[in-house]
């Protein structure tokens, strides 16, 4: 019980952490209109933020992987991982139109079947054997396996809203909550992976990170940076994610929740 | 060459391509990228191995040229900043409307040189380095997530064969990819099988005894629960510290709680490494060849972070442009990344390579 509590303790204060630090442009200017004068050292933060969340995910995933996993647990993920690079490889030599990637398909459905940490490491080693496969190792990596990651570990709210709509929506509840939450994601994981690259980004002034302006001019600037650069990019991520839930959820969620039972068997060594 | 020695050659180009904007000294890094890449593509020895088994969507330097050219028109057509007007795009279209300016494709060009310089030396990593060996530099703590990347990699060239004898399979059928729901007799089939081989897998790894329990359980958790108890107040300490620094409220106090909660957290993942088991068939050995890349990485680093050389890397186009300065002995320093490539032609070190 005390180690399930330390679990859940470590997995929140990272994750918080993780999204605090990567917050920083749009509160560091109301902190730094408090701070004692020549105390600031503004032009370190986005340096400071990289290494901040960089450890959050090197946490995260520590803690993801618990202490010895089973092996039907690695042989599953290393499976579905390699699957899963198939298909972002298929993306990155064919292209979709703007951000549309099938590869959250498959993070939200195994985190929605499996939970929510087997969720953060099919997310996050999707990107990093992706990466390794396809010569895409970068300064990016660490942002993406954790953003993705993060798609992944959300997973078990989306359960949370399927039980919510269930009376509403009937037998069609579970789809409809993946379809949105996949829509959302596909959004949110554009913001978020600019929010790594934003601040380092001289552009025009109405669309730069500034280090002296308040929280709504930031966000304003931010907003204005999102419509210009990232919108239709991420609409599209967005209705591919929508298309595929629709188009294959229900079968690939009934052929997981088969291979999830028989998955749960246990070895048990024969008393002699 | 040893992995590690990539690894800081790899650290040495990237902060030279990140503590400097002066095009000069920008094109001579290229310069030292582009010879590198070169040198290990017709002598390297550990490129054989390396191009075993990695997929290449797009060529790194072509896609560098696109990002320069790409970084080059985005900050001429929204930045209208500049003497030099090349042309004028008239009407009120928000962001794009003002003059176009040669000082706006310099320095959006300056820019984009040192992002795809960046791409260019991770991608001349990818090119040198096996998969198996970035798989290996993962952290020992990392060991369950090496395994199931190990795993991944390997089953990546199985996949996609599988694909292939899916479709086959059922193009004989008469099945056709018209639409996205064609796509299901596909897909369905390739996970299924997929997870059919991940069961098969799971048991012939348990009957070799992968993640067998411990002869004495209560002293690994220990092992595995004690660090951890380290690593969270390491994290609270760390983010409590980086709060204070942001505000500048108790003077250096901050920065010496972040950096001891860094530590904290940096030694609870070390002590947890220490209790997964791991062994390697060959070892990796460190030789003079390796030695003497750092130490070219320890030149470039000497010579891009030194206080006095902080002015003459900083180049801005605008408002007009001029020529930037040029040290040469900076520029001989950054010849220092070339080591790699040089040390190709020395036979007597290349027989001491263990890749």
């Amino acid at each position: 019980m005390r180690a399930r509590l330390l679990d859940i303790t470590i997995l929140l204060v990272s994750t918080l952490s993780g999204l605090l630090a990567l917050l920083y442009p749009f509160f560091l200017p109301a902190l730094a209109g408090q701070a004692a004068p020549g105390r600031m050292r503004l032009g370190e933060m986005p340096g400071l933020m990289t290494a901040l969340v960089g450890l959050c995910l090197l946490v995260l995933l520590a803690e993801a992987q618990g202490q010895g996993m089973q092996t039907k647990l690695v042989a599953l993920l290393g499976v579905l991982v390699a699957i899963n690079s198939v298909l972002r490889f298929v993306e990155t030599a064919l292209p979709g139109p703007g951000g549309f990637t099938p590869v959250f398909f498959l993070i939200i459905l195994t985190g929605y079947v499996f939970g929510g940490r087997v969720g953060f490491l099919m997310g996050a080693l999707t990107m990093l054997v992706s990466a390794l496969v396809t010569g895409g190792v970068g300064p990016w990596l660490p942002a993406q396996m954790f953003t993705a990651g993060w798609v992944g570990l959300s997973t078990p709210l989306a359960r949370q809203l399927t039980k919510a709509a269930a009376p509403a929506l009937g037998r069609h509840a579970e789809i409809a909550t993946l379809a949105v939450f996949s829509v959302g994601w596909g959004f949110l994981y554009g913001a978020l992976m600019n929010l790594w690259e934003w601040p380092f980004i001289i552009g025009p002034e109405a669309q730069s990170w500034s280090a002296g302006l308040g929280f709504w001019p930031t966000l304003q600037r931010y907003a204005v940076f999102y419509l210009a650069t990232s919108l239709a990019w991420d609409l599209a991520a967005a209705l591919g994610n929508l298309l595929l839930v629709l188009a294959f959820g229900a079968p690939v969620l009934r052929a997981l929740r088969r291979f999830r039972q028989r998955f749960t068997f246990v070895y048990q060594a024969v008393a002699n | 060459m040893h992995p590690w020695a990539w690894g800081a050659w790899l650290a040495g180009a990237l902060v030279a391509l990140s503590v400097t904007r002066n095009p000069l000294y920008l094109l001579l890094i290229w310069l030292c990228l582009l010879l590198v890449a070169q040198a290990w593509r017709t002598a390297g020895p550990g490129d054989a191995s390396a191009a075993a088994g990695r997929l290449r969507p797009i060529s790194p330097f072509k896609f560098a040229l696109l990002v320069i050219g790409l970084a080059a028109l985005f900050n001429a057509f929204t930045s209208h900043v500049g003497q030099t007007r090349l042309f004028t795009i008239p009407g009120r279209l928000p962001l794009f409307s003002g003059p176009v300016t040669l000082e706006g494709v310099v320095y959006g060009a300056i820019n984009g040189l040192a992002l795809a310089g960046m791409f260019a030396a991770f991608a001349l990593l990818n090119q040198v380095l096996p998969v198996q060996s970035l798989v290996r530099m993962i952290p020992r703590t990392y060991y369950p997530v090496a395994v199931i990347a190990s795993i991944a990699v390997t089953y990546v060239p199985t996949t996609l064969r599988q694909f292939q004898q899916v479709r086959e399979a059922q193009a004989v059928r008469g099945h056709r990819l018209r639409g996205l729901r064609d796509w299901l007799p596909l897909l369905v089939p390739l996970l299924v099988s997929g997870l059919e081989h991940a069961l098969q897998l799971a048991e012939a790894m348990t009957a070799r005894g992968f993640a067998s329990q411990p002869t004495q359980p209560g002293t690994a958790r220990r092992a595995w629960l004690s660090p951890r108890l380290a690593i969270l107040p390491g994290m609270l300490l760390l983010m409590g510290g980086w709060l204070l620094d942001l505000t500048g409220y108790g003077g250096p106090l901050g920065g010496v709680l972040a950096a001891g909660g860094a530590a904290l957290v940096l030694g609870g993942l070390w002590a947890m490494g220490r209790s997964m088991p791991r062994s390697s068939y060959r070892r990796w050995r460190w030789s003079a060849w390796d030695s003497l890349a750092c130490f070219g990485v320890l030149l470039v680093l000497a010579a891009y972070l030194q206080p006095a050389a902080q002015d003459g890397l900083w180049y801005s186009p605008y408002p007009a442009l001029a020529l930037p300065p040029f040290n040469p002995w900076l520029g001989v320093a950054t010849l220092g990344l070339l080591a790699p490539a040089i040390l190709t032609f020395l036979p007597w070190l290349r027989q001491a390579d263990p890749v």
